[in-house]
């Protein structure tokens, strides 16, 4: 049905109005547009040129990072830059040549910081050289009339307290990569700053805050005349960490003239008391940006200062591992605890001869003396009947072969071999009498430092493995709020009161009864309990490689110690790259990392002669309670 | 039948081709207004793009009569979000004109525009009388002042001046006599005295700025300033795509919404301010003539209230980009960055070309 059309010529009369009107006033804005383009172009091109606009970075200060009693691990000063605006020089290679004349510097090194910042808008300067003494600033001001291209910019630098102290833990900053730019999207350009290991890098944007940015207009000798914009920079946050600086003090001046690293741990909340690592370095260093030489020297250094060995360096767990191995069999009724064994000094299996550490035996031992002593036959018997797939399985459910996710980068997850895992990765068939080996921790097992003290944690607060962190709270700087971590833990193997107390038992006769493997580290007045370990490292073949250092030939020494007995509150374990032996080399520094902590004090180390007399410890009561004291809350 | 229907329902490809040129364009000087800063801009002004394409193929598919019978229902739909942002609306940028959803934001006035030219058109469907009579006057008053006002209330004039068109179209097609006219220029003249006590300290800076530029050089003058240097400086054929200084320099804080013409001038000159200018002169006049051509006066109303509210934010952007008209925040539509006039220009925009596909046929 069609609608009757209406009269709509008085409609199509106005329609054709406005597209008159329309059609002029395009034709107004085209000649508007054609006036201020093409008669005065020239006049705003000009205008355009002279537009000296210049952004200039607003840096936030980097978040503090202090130990847990409130200590300054790491702040900021301030540092005087030198920087570029191409758009200014009048002829680029003049430039260089002031920069390099100035600053005594190379002058192929000022063309490639130049060449790199060409890609940039012209506005945005080039950073030429960093942390300039104040001579040379003076020295730059002076000539800046000449050369209004340059300017002195102050940025923050990181300071780092405490000798490089706690280094791995931390970490250092750097010059982000092209890498770290790309990934991180934008927010970083070249010649800013980054976190680069430790939590440094793990929190970095915790850290870093937000950089601002002011737009200035200078005038033709390179004066701020005007600011156009200014985007307030958002300091970072500062982050309070587990480590206690204290105990980091005491594992470094150990560490001082030995290679290893220690672990202090707290196994109910997996909070890492002190983390070190040796050799270390100073992450001075790298602010003050390396020099070639610097970094050949770590990088080149056999010992590889720049890694962390209480993470990235996995070695087999010695007769550590028998602890596990043993409350594993418990729980499990795999093995009698009061049937004893004769231990003759060595023994045979699959008709080869595996000796006992002890030359002439230890004779009859049952479980707790096993673990007293470090009886390696009665574990060869033991590891025999489990079998290696069993011991794997005691081994993973205490987190070995496993990352512990600690908050730090480059983890290493450590291996647990099995009979899958031999015919995977070997393609070879499991030797029965590899797992003689493998039950006191030689052989094909490995486990970080932070594993063992993980696993140690799960063992002595039965079941729980606590996640190791390094973070405890970070705290706004501007409003003072906080945050804090929240602790994790994964399920570990399940508790049994009467195993726990065997082994714990075991444990505790290593350092506190004559004839334990660490008798020489106990803590008077301080119920500890731990275990050594002594690793061979070099098979009989591998001697004449080793040549002339003799040092590489020498046994990897382990501790792991725990304290106080009951409701344990600490962890320590320290391994000694090459140390020698376990109770020698390991044990003293878990010794006065557990004084300290616990508040007692020690003697002066007395003559070895003497020691073995020393009185009987007293009641170990007060210490407790003094232990109790000792440990503060958070600031 | 089914042939007929092949025959009878067409697209104006002029309007759609240049609609979609623009908002190409559109993408590619937002990639270059925002390089190196907001990365992921070009991303959503396509993605927003691809919105309101959906909207235009919503608003060609559906039938507008349908959707004129229904436009009162719209239009009160429509202002509820208006309300609720006077009343509980956050301020951004100084205004309460949006409305967060997740991480997007959404500005509620853009479809208010929409829903006002429907209801519009609504309204004058069967107003063939020739001249406007008083009752519809004041109809139409109504149906353009509450949107205007919930809106300058936000307070967005700039916003608010783009219902305006509305309100002309209806009393210039209308057919609003001359004493009219003379009427409403009165009336505006006493208004105007007393407004300027009404506005608030930021929009009297700006107008004062319009008409002295250089007295404020770096505060709200130096965008007109600096907008224009940029203009100026482009020259014939501009400084090259992402070379132009001024805006690679990011002298305005808006340069990919509301200046994106600025950046366009600089880069490609002249010459792609001619493209531009053209391209939607091309939209507009052709969107008149299928006005004249729409098979019913709804469809007539409806085409010349969306062109009008295309025009009018054309020709004040494009104007205050070179400081012939104060700065109000108006984007340029289809280039500018800003998803819900991208949206909503589409589905007007489909509204068109609705019309236009239903040109012949039968109810």
């Amino acid at each position: 049905m069609l609608k009757v059309r209406d009269d709509r010529r008085d409609l199509t009369r106005r329609i054709e109005v406005s597209r008159i009107v329309a059609g002029a006033v395009f034709s107004a804005l085209t000649f508007a547009y054609w006036y201020i383009q093409i008669v005065q172009g020239d006049r705003y091109f000009e205008l355009s040129e002279n537009n000296r606009i210049r952004s200039v970075k607003v840096t936030a200060p980097r978040g503090y990072v202090l130990d847990r009693e409130g200590r300054v691990l790491a702040e900021n000063q301030p540092a005087y830059n030198l920087q570029l605006y191409r758009r200014e020089a009048r002829n680029l290679e003049e430039s260089i040549a002031f920069a390099a004349r100035t600053l005594d510097l190379p002058p192929e090194q000022v063309r490639a910081r130049v060449e790199r910042g060409l890609r940039d808008p012209e506005f945005l300067p080039i950073a030429i050289a960093e942390n300039l003494g104040l001579e040379e600033v003076a020295r730059i001001e002076a000539r800046i009339p000449e050369h209004p291209e340059f300017a002195i910019a102050v940025s923050q630098r990181r300071l780092y307290r405490r000798n490089g102290e706690g280094a791995h833990a931390l970490g250092y900053l750097s010059e982000a990569s092209p890498d770290q730019i790309r990934r991180f999207g934008g927010v970083y350009r070249l010649g800013d700053w980054i976190g680069q290991k430790g939590i440094e890098a793990s929190y970095e944007r915790l850290l870093a805050g937000a950089n601002g940015e002011r737009r200035v207009v200078v005038d033709s000798y390179g004066r701020e005349i005007d600011e156009e914009n200014r985007l307030e920079a958002e300091p970072g946050q500062n982050l309070f960490v587990t480590l206690d600086a204290e105990l980091q003090e005491i594992a470094e001046a150990y560490f001082r003239e030995r290679v290893g690293a220690a672990v202090a741990m707290d196994p109910a909340t997996g909070e890492i008391l002190a983390m070190a690592s040796s050799p270390g370095y100073d992450p001075n260093t790298f602010t003050r940006r390396v020099t070639a030489a610097e970094w050949n020297a770590l990088t080149g250094n056999p010992d590889h200062p720049l890694q962390n060995r209480a993470v990235q360096n996995a070695h087999a767990p010695g007769s550590v591992l028998k602890v596990f191995l043993a409350y594993g069999a418990l729980v499990n009724r795999e093995v009698d605890p009061s049937a004893s064994i004769f231990c003759p000094g060595q023994a045979t299996f699959y008709g080869r001869v595996f000796r006992c550490h002890k030359k002439g035996g230890h004779g009859w031992v049952n479980l707790r003396n096993a673990i007293k002593v470090s009886c390696d036959v009665y574990f060869y018997n033991l590891g025999r009947r489990l079998g290696i797939d069993r011991i794997a399985e005691y081994a993973r459910a205490f987190g070995f072969g496993e990352p512990t996710g600690i908050d730090l980068a480059f983890e290493r997850s450590g291996l647990v071999p099995s009979e899958k895992w031999a015919l995977e990765k070997r393609k070879a068939r499991w030797y029965p009498s590899e797992t003689i080996s493998v039950s006191i921790g030689q052989g094909p097992i490995l486990a970080t430092p932070v594993q063992v003290a993980r696993a140690i944690a799960g063992l002595v607060r039965g079941g729980t493995l606590p996640t190791p962190h390094l973070f405890l709270a970070s705290q706004d700087p501007a409003t003072g709020a906080r945050l804090r971590y929240k602790a994790e833990s994964k399920p570990g193997m399940p508790i049994d009161a009467a195993s726990l107390a065997l082994v714990k038992d075991g444990m505790w006769a290593v350092v506190n009864e004559p004839g334990g493997t660490a008798f020489g580290s106990r803590v008077p007045g301080l119920e500890t309990g731990g275990k050594t370990g002594t690793v061979q490292v070099v098979g009989r073949e591998a001697i004449p490689r080793a040549g002339a250092d003799r040092r590489k030939l020498e046994d990897h020494a382990w501790f792991a110690g725990f304290a106080p007995l009951e409701d344990p509150r600490l962890v320590v374990v320290v391994f000694v790259e090459h140390g020698g032996h376990g109770s020698s080399a390991a044990a003293p520094l878990a010794k006065q990392i557990f004084a300290k902590r616990f508040g007692v004090a020690l003697p002066p180390e007395p003559p070895p002669l003497l020691r073995a007399a020393a009185p009987p410890a007293p009641a170990p009561a007060p210490a407790l309670a003094q232990a109790r004291l000792a440990e503060k809350p958070l600031p | 039948m089914i042939p007929r229907v092949f025959v009878e329902r067409r697209l104006d490809w002029i309007v759609l081709l240049s609609a979609l040129s623009l908002a190409a364009i559109g993408v590619l000087f937002v990639t270059s207004a925002s390089q190196g800063r907001f990365p992921g801009l070009p991303t959503r002004q396509a993605l927003w793009i691809g919105v309101g394409l959906l909207a235009m193929t919503a608003g060609v598919l559906v039938d507008y009569r349908r959707l004129l019978k229904l436009s009162f229902l719209f239009y009160c739909a429509s202002l509820l979000p208006l309300v609720y942002l006077l009343l509980f609306g956050e301020r951004i940028a100084n205004v309460k004109s949006w409305i967060r959803v997740g991480g997007f934001q959404f500005q509620p006035a853009e479809l208010a525009k929409i829903a006002t030219a429907l209801l519009l058109a609504y309204l004058f469907e069967n107003e063939d009388e020739g001249r406007l009579r008083p009752g519809t006057f004041l109809k139409l008053s109504a149906i353009v002042g509450v949107p205007f006002l919930l809106v300058f209330l936000q307070p967005d004039m700039g916003l608010a001046s783009t219902f305006l068109p509305l309100l002309a179209v209806g009393l210039f097609y209308g057919g609003l006599p001359l004493r009219g006219w003379i009427a409403i220029l009165l009336v505006l003249v006493v208004l105007m005295g007393g407004g300027w006590f009404l506005l608030k300290d930021y929009q009297k800076q700006r107008i004062g700025t319009f008409f002295n530029p250089e007295a404020d050089v770096l505060g709200s003058g130096y965008q007109v300033r600096q907008s224009k240097i940029a203009v100026g400086s482009g020259g014939f054929t501009g400084k090259g795509y992402m070379e132009g200084t001024q805006s690679q320099l990011r002298f305005l804080p808006v340069q990919h919404s509301d200046f994106i013409l600025a950046v366009i001038a600089e880069e490609w000159g002249f010459l792609g301010v001619l493209l531009v200018l053209g391209l939607f002169a091309a939209l507009l006049l052709r969107a008149l003539t299928l006005a004249a051509l729409a098979r019913d006066r709804g469809g007539v109303f409806l085409i010349l209230g969306v062109t009008a509210m295309l025009f009018w934010s054309v020709t004040v952007n494009s104007a205050m980009m070179i400081g012939l008209l104060p700065t109000t925040g108006i984007p340029l539509p289809l280039v500018s960055y800003g998803g819900s006039s991208m949206a909503t220009t589409f589905l007007g925009i489909g509204l068109i070309l609705g019309v236009e596909y239903r040109r012949f046929a039968n109810a």
